[in-house]
């Protein structure tokens, strides 16, 4: 339709016509539209800022578990083995157990805890041997008594930080186990978190969890979770993975009973908590943009109700319900569109500065760009339409009598 | 002489039950093509309802109103519309020129809901400014014009499409003598190159003008007759 091009044409004359008043109409528009804009992106920039750091740390770890409201089952040592050979890119698939117990050395007695897990355990974050080696593959398939001592439990227990060669005796459940001592690793954060514990230190061991389940009777076929070790290059890929073949090794598929977390839950969960936070503020600043949509309509009321006369006189010469109502809602469009994109530039240069003085990385999606165009264009509509329609309805006999 | 307006038993009833208003009672009215007609009326007569139901502004309560031999008593609004577009060029008391638009973009306002093309329509509406003497207010505005030069604006814009009827309001209502004078000169020029003109007034001094008077009181026609006294000037 050729004569689209005149409505618009028209549209743009009137909007000329009245530019303060335009203007202070689409200044509703800008400022929501500024304001979401701005939001969203710095909420963006805050979560890959938040996630890059996380991921840096290189190891990460993933963890499996079973619902115990939606299935009976648990994991048997089989299951796991098949789970492992299931999965790919990984370091490796481990049960953990925990043990507390207690050691004795020269008549002083300290609190251990042991960590039970397979080999795996040498990739969990922060742990780095400083003497010996951790205990492998074949240490575990023959539940090998051997230990791997923090620098802080080997240092407290045989008074040097070499103890390769010593035997470490630890009680727990009233049975009695003696280990080997094979390696000495570097103390990571929780070391030091057990070691702070009150005014009674714990102090810390790896062992192979097959040798813990024969020392203190352990079964290893009613585990309630397990841990996979990976680089977080893999994570995604992974965290995939892992549901269906879990569910296929358990025979549990489409169930929901398989809850996977990665990193302890603790990435994800401030994902959900940084999605929320933005949420919530992208919420608020949409109604301002709201606001500014009912302004559009305030002022198209206005004018429809200032240009009564003019909507008759068109009639008079021919116009069409059709060709009015395009007329009022280009105005309408036009307005909100213009807004968008005054806003957006606004917007953008906003989000841009306070990403750069507070350190966030900035990156805008250009579909969330043609987004809020489209929002703004289709405020425009929605808000136009009503005015647009009560000028379309206007008897001309009627609007021509108006002065 | 082909009927160009056939007006039937048309009743206009306002507020139909115990306060209604009958603007027109049973008129019956024949206007051939070329003709020059004058209704003449006091203010309440119906003539404006008559000239707005000729205007396809408005539909009769009852009665047909045959426009080149096509019923127009019922119809849409956009139909109306169309047919207001195609068949009528309006000349208003209060010129009804659009205040933001320039003299020339008031004239091309009907062409382009008829659809016509950009050259085309400047060619259209130069011609007519030109036939009215207005080549060099072509950019004007209404609020840089006087009267009589938006009239003329007005009378531009009903004739740029060249429709079958000329429908002039009051068309010196608003007008001093010597722009009147001009008004009317220009009307019955464009009577004689072979337009339909009606005229509506409460002014006999207008309607003298015309070739054929029609009088209209309480919504019926009272008499109508050809003016002896018509003048060709």
């Amino acid at each position: 339709m050729g004569t689209f091009g005149e409505y618009i044409k028209s549209a743009l004359s009137s909007i000329r016509n009245n530019k303060g008043r335009s203007f202070l109409t689409m200044l509703g528009i800008i400022i929501g539209i500024a304001a979401v804009l701005t939001v969203l992106i710095i909420g963006d920039g805050m979560k890959a800022t938040v996630n890059s750091e996380m991921d840096s740390i290189g190891a990460t770890t993933i963890t499996v578990s079973l619902d115990n409201t939606k299935t009976d089952k648990l994991f048997t040592k089989d299951d796991l083995d098949r789970i492992e050979a299931g999965l790919d890119n990984i370091y490796g698939v481990s049960p953990s157990i925990s043990i507390w117990g207690e050691t004795m050395v020269r008549g002083e007695s300290f609190d251990m805890n042991l960590s039970g897990g397979s080999q795996a355990m040498e990739y969990g974050a922060g742990v780095k041997m400083v003497h010996g080696r951790y205990f492998n593959a074949a240490d575990v398939e023959d539940g090998k008594k051997v230990c791997v001592l923090s620098q802080s439990a080997a240092k407290k227990l045989f008074g040097y930080e070499e103890a390769i060669g010593e035997t470490v005796t630890i009680t727990a459940y009233d049975l009695t186990g003696e280990f080997l001592v094979i390696g000495i690793r570097e103390d990571t954060s929780m070391d030091i978190a057990y070691a702070s514990f009150g005014d009674e230190p714990v102090y810390m061991g790896d062992v192979p969890y097959t040798a813990a389940a024969g020392v203190y009777s352990l079964n290893l076929d009613t585990l309630e979770s397990f841990t996979i070790y990976l680089d977080s290059e893999y994570k995604n890929a992974v965290l995939s993975q892992a549901r269906s073949v879990v569910e296929n090794v358990m025979g549990l598929r489409g169930e929901g009973a398989v809850k996977v977390s990665s990193g302890y839950g603790f990435d994800q969960t401030t994902d959900t908590i940084l999605t929320i936070i933005t949420s919530v503020v992208a919420i608020i600043a949409a109604i301002s943009l709201l606001v500014g949509g009912i302004g559009v309509m305030n002022i198209m009321t206005v004018s429809v109700t200032e240009r009564t006369r003019e909507i008759g006189i068109r009639k008079s010469l021919g116009a069409r319900t059709s060709s009015i109502l395009t007329q009022f809602l280009a105005e309408a469009s036009i307005l909100t569109f213009t807004g968008g994109i005054i806003g957006i530039i606004l917007g953008l240069s906003l989000a841009y500065l306070i990403c750069t003085v507070i350190g966030f990385a900035f990156s805008v999606n250009p579909l969330l760009v043609l987004l809020v165009v489209a929002i703004s264009t289709a405020i425009g509509l929605f808000f136009g339409i009503y005015p647009a329609k009560r000028a379309a309805a206007l008897d001309p006999i009627e609007a021509l009598r108006t002065e | 002489m082909k009927k160009l307006v056939e007006i039937k038993d048309v009743c206009k009833i306002y507020n139909p039950g115990e306060n209604e208003v009958r603007a027109l009672n049973h008129v019956n009215l024949t206007i051939g093509e070329g003709e020059f007609v004058a209704i003449i009326g006091q203010s309440g007569s119906g003539k404006s309802t008559l000239m707005n139901m000729l205007g396809c502004l408005d539909t009769p309560t009852s009665g047909k109103y045959y426009l080149h031999g096509q019923d127009v008593s019922h119809m849409t609004d956009d139909e109306q519309s169309d047919v207001r577009n195609r068949e009528i060029g309006f000349i208003f008391q209060g010129f009804n020129l659009i205040p933001s638009l320039t003299a020339l973009e008031n004239v091309e306002l009907p062409l382009i809901y008829r659809g016509v093309g950009k050259k085309e329509r400047d060619r259209l509406a130069n011609a007519a400014l030109n036939s009215v003497g207005l080549e060099k207010r072509k950019t004007h505005k209404p609020n840089e014009m006087s009267g009589g030069q938006q009239q003329r604006v007005a009378i531009a814009r009903a004739i740029a499409q060249a429709p079958p009827i000329l429908l002039a309001d009051e068309p010196t209502g608003n007008l001093d003598t010597a722009s009147t004078k001009e008004i009317i000169s220009i009307i019955k020029r464009l009577y004689k190159e072979g337009r339909t003109v009606i005229i509506i007034t409460h002014d006999p001094g207008i309607a003298e003008q015309a070739k054929r008077i029609i009088t209209i009181s309480d919504g019926q026609i009272k008499s109508d007759v050809i003016n002896k006294n018509y003048k060709d000037d």
